[in-house]
């Protein structure tokens, strides 16, 4: 069992693997009743392409699997269903999909080990039937169509199309009511029998347990496998140019919401993923970047506010994974390319005088406050850990690296990463 | 976590709220007003006001400044709805003393900051600062025509102040188009001293904090020794007093949108007089119907019918409202209506197992549990008490629970009746 500890939040990680591959870690806070569990696989929605060992073709499946799959394993053969088992426990249960994993957890105050047994049976135990299946197909569209109606979801969507070419990160984790429509039961369990595997799957705890017992407790229940063998994934090369450079889309919305996308300089060329301590210099540059330039305390930000035309912060991100690497950047304003010009000129600006100390130092404690937060409760650490462990990085090294990071090398990200080519425009207008 | 009050002045309260759960503490100041058709625009706005500058920080981006210096504190503002009540929030959240890498004092300028932007406005020629002023009314205007930006919380809003008839509970909480233009920074100033004079004002200090200290602290700042004191009887909400009839006739409402999604909302009262241990009753109600993934509506909307993918309710305590929410297909308008009327005459019949009641108590056993481990949710119970004639402790609040039979979930299901249905759908 190996431990990492971090003085400065006084937190450690358990972190153990079993013979079958899977990892298990602990981070345990003695004081809260409160009690989080989350088991993740490394499958999300990109992951539509894959070769199954000892199979000589790809595999490609419909858009909208892994969610479909993360829906559909709450219902067991006897008839029941594990999200009506655990909620009459009294424990709140979920799941949830992304690009890159799918995760199932609960979160309680009582009843942690009875509701235990449920959960790690049915996410080990997938039973699909053409019936059930199909019945499934008119709630997904349902939530298709709920996001539909949402012009944040759209403007983000639109971004990621205009941003890449080819890359699975663009579509919609849910699928279309077209791609949805195609999945049946052989599907899915080909896709779950592929990567639903130990060794391909987190188990993250964060509450009042001793690391050992716990540890003790989710072995007992892994169900046995036979092979540890996971299907390859197919990645198709992605182009360094951008797909488009614009996405305009009417809906019913009063001020025009933009997304500034910015496709940064590739990863897989500096292999960011084999550096993890790279990884989380380059997230934290690219943090601090955003915050003195367009953050809160910016005079950029102070200064659109004041003339009337933007109405709130700008909401921003940096998203990366394996294969894509993008900043996004989101407001609203009636003249949203005058916003755009006057951000794009700012980045010119620092680019060439680079920033000033007392900026840095600020916005150097602010993010520093960011990243003690994610450490604020069970489940936030829990989801911090199991997002962690997909990019293979350890969440303790933002706070030592937060402390250290200097002015030059945020510069140099800034020139490498903010570029004119780079970057792309998602609008949504109701004209 | 325990509330501990301490009263400054007749209707100005100190609540410490000790805990070593958190990386951070929490300054929140609550100003509960009537709820009011007239004054309502104003009383938005003054938050926002508040928020771009005090006497002491005088500019938004220096209270901004001020914030990222202390290790990116957040500053919150906004009003809330509570029945009667509008009540005004400031929050300043961060991180505690003990996780600072030099020994820095944030509760303390938590603490300092809140209170001067409260109560230390930056005030100019008996008047705020007409350029905020302006610029806060620009952005009303566009908080208010952007309702409709998003369709569920739309639909909801648009079913209450039907219901109501934009009176009361019924008063749009964003604030109305027409009375923004009569607003300047003089009236402004005005109607803020207003509040300042007469709200029931509670503070409220969470997290791992050294209790004398933050006494100490607040009771010594001379912004809050210059508050008067304040009678704040007419705040205090007491639910028996409400009672409601019959309606004649179940209104129908059917709105059309540019959506995909058909949004059906559902108004529910609770009839006859509200008894004391009513909304305990109510609330196990609720959750039977629609609160969470073993209600009947998730399990028979969504589950059996595949009609929504959310189908949910929630319980308005001091209206006595339940409110039943679904996003459906347009053409399954009716489908929907009657599952969801077979389901409330399920109630009313006693069609529910014992399995049911019992679940819906684990579920609010847990949802109590969490008052006790998050902060925030602490403090929203504890001022809920705080203006409740009808007070309960976190002790009680699960004997009550625990009393409750299956005969009384029926006699609420038999007094639950349908007020009004909205539909927002499609223009074709």
């Amino acid at each position: 069992m190996q431990v990492i500890e971090n003085d400065l939040i006084k937190e450690k990680v358990y972190i153990k693997k079993l013979k079958n591959g899977l990892t298990m870690m602990c981070i345990p806070k003695k004081n809260t009743s409160k009690k989080y569990i989350i088991f993740a696989t490394n499958y999300g929605s990109m992951d539509d392409r894959f070769i199954v060992p000892g199979e000589e073709n790809e595999t490609i499946v419909p858009d909208g699997v892994a969610h479909f799959l993360e829906h559909k394993l709450f219902e067991q053969e006897n008839g029941r269903n594990s999200l009506d088992v655990l909620s009459s426990l009294g424990v709140n249960a979920n799941a949830y999909t992304t690009n890159n994993h799918t995760a199932y957890l609960y979160e309680c105050t009582n009843n942690f080990y009875e509701a235990l047994d449920e959960f790690m049976n049915y996410v080990q135990s997938p039973y699909f039937t053409d019936e059930n299946v199909e019945k499934e197909k008119g709630i997904i569209n349902q939530e298709i169509g709920m996001y539909d109606d949402q012009p944040e979801w759209k403007v983000y969507l639109n971004a990621l199309e205009a941003l890449y070419v080819k890359n699975k990160v663009k579509i919609d984790p849910a699928g279309t009511v077209q791609t949805v429509s195609k999945i049946n039961k052989e599907i899915l369990y080909k896709c779950y029998n592929n990567f639903y595997k130990s060794s391909n799957m987190v188990i993250v705890v964060s509450g009042n347990f001793e690391a050992e017992e716990i540890f003790k407790e989710i072995e007992k229940r892994v169900i046995k496998e036979d092979s540890k063998e996971i299907a390859k994934k197919v990645f198709e090369e992605e182009p360094e140019e951008v797909n488009k450079k614009l996405i305009k889309k009417n809906m019913d919305v009063n001020i025009p919401i933009f997304m500034l996308g910015i496709k940064c300089k590739k990863i897989n060329s500096i292999n960011i993923l084999d550096n993890s301590i790279e990884q989380i210099r380059k997230h934290i540059a690219v943090d601090i970047i955003l915050d003195i330039i367009l953050g809160s305390g910016s005079k950029l930000y102070n200064e659109l506010y004041d003339e009337g035309l933007i109405f709130s912060e700008f909401s921003s991100m940096y998203e990366y994974a394996r294969d894509y690497s993008h900043i996004l950047i989101q407001s609203q304003s009636y003249e949203y390319e005058k916003v755009v010009d006057r951000m794009k000129k700012q980045f010119e600006e620092f680019k060439n005088t680079g920033f000033n100390d007392v900026d840095f130092n600020r916005s150097k404690r602010k993010n520093y406050g960011m990243y003690v937060r994610e450490f604020e409760d069970v489940e936030s650490i829990g989801n911090n850990f199991v997002d962690s462990f997909f990019k293979g990085i350890n969440p303790f090294d933002f706070i030592e690296e937060s402390k250290n990071i200097d002015k030059e090398y945020v510069e140099k990200i800034l020139k490498e990463d903010f570029k004119e080519d780079s970057m792309i425009l998602s609008i949504i207008t109701n004209k | 976590m325990k509330d501990k009050c301490i009263d400054i002045k007749q209707g100005i309260k100190l609540h410490l709220v000790k805990t070593d759960l958190f990386k951070t503490n929490l300054s929140v100041l609550f100003i509960t007003i009537p709820l009011d058709r007239t004054t309502i625009t104003e009383d938005v706005i003054i938050p926002e006001i508040l928020k771009s500058g005090s006497n002491t920080y005088k500019r938004q981006i220096e209270i901004s400044n001020k914030l990222d210096e202390m290790y990116g504190a957040t500053l919150e503002a906004g009003v809330d709805k509570t029945g009667k009540n509008l009540v005004i929030k400031l929050y300043i959240e961060s991180i505690d003393d003990e996780f600072l890498p030099n020994g820095e004092e944030n509760l303390k300028n938590s603490v300092d900051t809140l209170i001067d932007i409260a109560f230390n406005p930056y005030i100019t020629d008996e008047g705020f600062n007409r350029e905020y002023v302006n610029i806060e009314k620009e952005r009303r205007r566009i908080v208010i025509e952007s309702q409709k930006d998003d369709k569920d919380s739309y639909a909801y809003e648009r079913i209450i102040s039907i219901m109501y008839n934009d009176t009361e509970f019924g008063i749009n909480k964003n604030g109305y188009l027409e009375d923004i233009e009569k607003i300047n920074e003089k009236s402004l100033y005005n109607r803020y001293k207003d509040i300042i004079k007469d709200g029931k004002i509670d503070i409220f200090i969470a997290g791992n904090i050294n209790e004398e200290y933050v006494k100490n602290l607040v009771l010594n700042n001379k912004y809050i020794n210059n508050l008067n004191e304040r009678d704040i009887s007419k705040y205090l909400v007491d639910i028996e007093k409400y009672e409601k009839n019959r309606k004649e006739k179940v209104e129908n409402i059917v709105e059309k949108m540019d959506v995909t999604q058909g949004k059906l909302v559902i108004g529910l009262d609770v009839l006859e007089k509200v008894k004391s241990d009513d909304r305990f009753k109510i609330l196990i109600y609720n959750t039977i119907l629609g609160d969470g993934a073993n209600s009947k509506l998730f399990k028979n909307v969504r589950e059996k019918a595949s009609l929504a993918y959310t189908c949910k309710s929630n319980y308005v305590v001091q209206k006595s409202n339940i409110f039943i929410r679904a996003g459906i297909e347009i053409e399954n308008y009716n489908k929907a209506l009657e599952v969801i009327n077979n389901e409330l005459d399920n109630m009313r019949n006693g069609k529910f197992e014992d399995e049911d009641l019992e679940n819906a108590k684990r579920y609010i056993y847990s949802g109590i549990d969490a008052i006790k481990e998050e902060q925030n949710t602490a403090i929203i119970f504890f001022y809920g008490e705080e203006v409740s004639l009808n007070k309960v402790t976190i002790e009680e609040y699960y004997e009550k629970i625990k009393n409750i039979t299956r005969e009384d979930i029926i006699e609420i299901a038999k007094r639950v009746n349908i007020n009004t249905i909205y539909f927002l759908r499609n223009n074709n």
